[in-house]
């Protein structure tokens, strides 16, 4: 195999496992509210660095399922769309959050030290 | 922040109507955000040009917040192939079923190749209106129900059939049958005609003998086939082929075969065909003519039906090798190939 194309399916893996993980990062995030560009730089503080076109998106499908509400704020100098979890959302996040442990738990178990 | 206003009109003329100012509200507001925390209240133009490229082209933004789009889900896909198979063969065997009905039974009809033109453009034209209703159905969410009340039992899982192999017993049969006929034709002439009932006129059927040759060489062709197939054991893309072509020259064969009677019966009999046999007297014996008309008249009656089973089984087959073509997995449709193809 070329090395091109390894790069291109390492890449391709590594985008679909941190893309399961984004749904739980940003429920994590938003027990309070918070706008877009906030939450992309609370995430990036802690390590964790997010593609905005990724996010936004993102935050529109948990706001249709019912896991996020979102509302517009304009108290600031321009008015800022700050979403926050609904209370299906704080179920969801508690659910997600045990089986995220039970997972790294045993993947930390599996994988080579 | 001109740049701005451009790159957010531009996701907003791909988005769905509903949520587009929404959408174009957001983004903008979540774009001037951070350009705000990078560059302070008045970045450069350097600052936007590398925001965007960040963010990237417009089409890219507008999928991701739209979702991917298809014409017909995975939902429906599964629904949409069997209603286009199924719609697909009809269409095609009537078709067929027809051309071949005005072959044989009007001898004014002369086969224009550019009837397989309209052919193909009625079977492209019907593909596309299952497809436009698919589309139809995705577009405005209808999706099939499943059953999902009963547990699934793996115990209802059919045996598996082997049915990408060639049935012997089907093809010595027919291989069997085609070499009596050709043996037949070859070398007992007193077996291809009735003797008429009322004295020792031997009546023989002229269409057959002025055409023996053609109709040896495709029952030779058939031979052929079965030996290749028997040989080979397996349906596949190669067997098929081979299976198809000598189909085809075989119907050709038994068009012609029927036409050919056709010609004959009218020349006959002008007044159409039944009258020949409501002449014939109750008590007397049957004149010579009469029983020609009559053996010409049964072997057109014998061929034409022939020719509508193979025309059937080749549509199947036909099924079959596309289905594998495009669709990548062993059809059910096989299993037609193995049925013996009633030679004339």
């Amino acid at each position: 195999m070329k090395t091109d194309e390894l790069t291109s399916i390492t890449d391709k893996l590594s985008q679909e496992l941190r893309r399961g993980s984004l749904v739980l990062a940003a429920l994590s995030q938003l027990r309070e509210p918070k706008y877009g560009y906030a939450l992309i730089d609370d995430l990036a503080g802690r390590g964790l660095q997010i593609e905005q076109g990724t996010l936004y998106p993102l935050l529109r499908r948990l706001e249709e399922q019912g896991l996020l509400r979102s509302e517009w704020n304009v108290d600031g100098s321009r008015p800022r769309r700050y979403y926050v979890l609904s209370p299906e959302g704080q179920q969801v996040l508690v659910a997600l959050t045990d089986d995220w442990l039970q997972l790294t738990q045993a993947l930390v178990g599996l994988l080579p030290k | 922040m001109e740049l701005i206003d451009r790159y957010v009109a531009e996701v907003g003329r791909r988005l769905p109507r509903k949520n587009r100012a929404d959408i174009q509200d957001e983004l903008r507001s979540n774009l001037v955000d951070t350009l705000e925390a990078r560059a302070g209240s008045s970045p450069a133009l350097e600052d936007q040009l590398s925001l965007l490229r960040e963010f990237g082209p417009p089409e890219k933004v507008a999928v991701s917040y739209r979702g991917d789009r298809v014409l017909i889900g995975p939902d429906l896909f599964p629904f949409f192939r069997m209603v286009l198979g199924i719609v697909l063969s009809v269409l095609a065997i009537v078709q067929l079923v027809l051309v071949g009905v005005l072959v044989a039974f009007s001898p004014g009809y002369t086969f224009e190749p550019a009837w397989l033109l309209e052919f193909g453009g009625s079977l492209i034209s019907a593909f596309g209106s299952v497809v436009l209703v698919f589309a139809v159905l995705q577009y405005f969410g209808v999706r099939p129900t499943v059953e999902e009340d009963e547990p699934w039992d793996p115990r209802s899982l059919p045996e598996p059939e082997p049915e990408l192999e060639v049935h012997p017993g089907g093809l010595v049969a027919e291989m069997t049958f085609g070499l009596i006929l050709v043996v037949v034709l070859l070398f007992l002439p007193n077996l291809q005609g009735l003797v008429s009932a009322g004295g020792a006129t031997f009546v023989i059927n002229p269409v057959l003998q002025d055409n023996l040759p053609l109709v040896i060489t495709s029952l030779r062709l058939g031979i052929a086939l079965d030996i290749f197939l028997l040989w080979r054991g397996r349906w596949t893309t190669t067997t098929r082929v081979a299976k198809i072509a000598v189909s085809v020259f075989q119907m050709a064969v038994l068009a012609f075969l029927v036409a050919a009677h056709s010609r004959w019966l009218a020349a006959y009999d002008s007044q159409g065909l039944f009258s020949v046999f409501e002449t014939i007297p109750a008590t007397a014996p049957m004149p010579a003519d009469v029983a020609q008309a009559l053996v010409v008249w049964a072997f057109r009656l014998g061929f034409f039906v022939a020719l509508i089973v193979l025309i059937v089984e080749t549509v199947q087959l036909l099924i079959s090798l596309v289905r594998q073509w495009f669709f990548s997995e062993p059809s059910r449709g096989s299993a037609s190939g193995r049925e013996s193809t009633s030679n004339p």
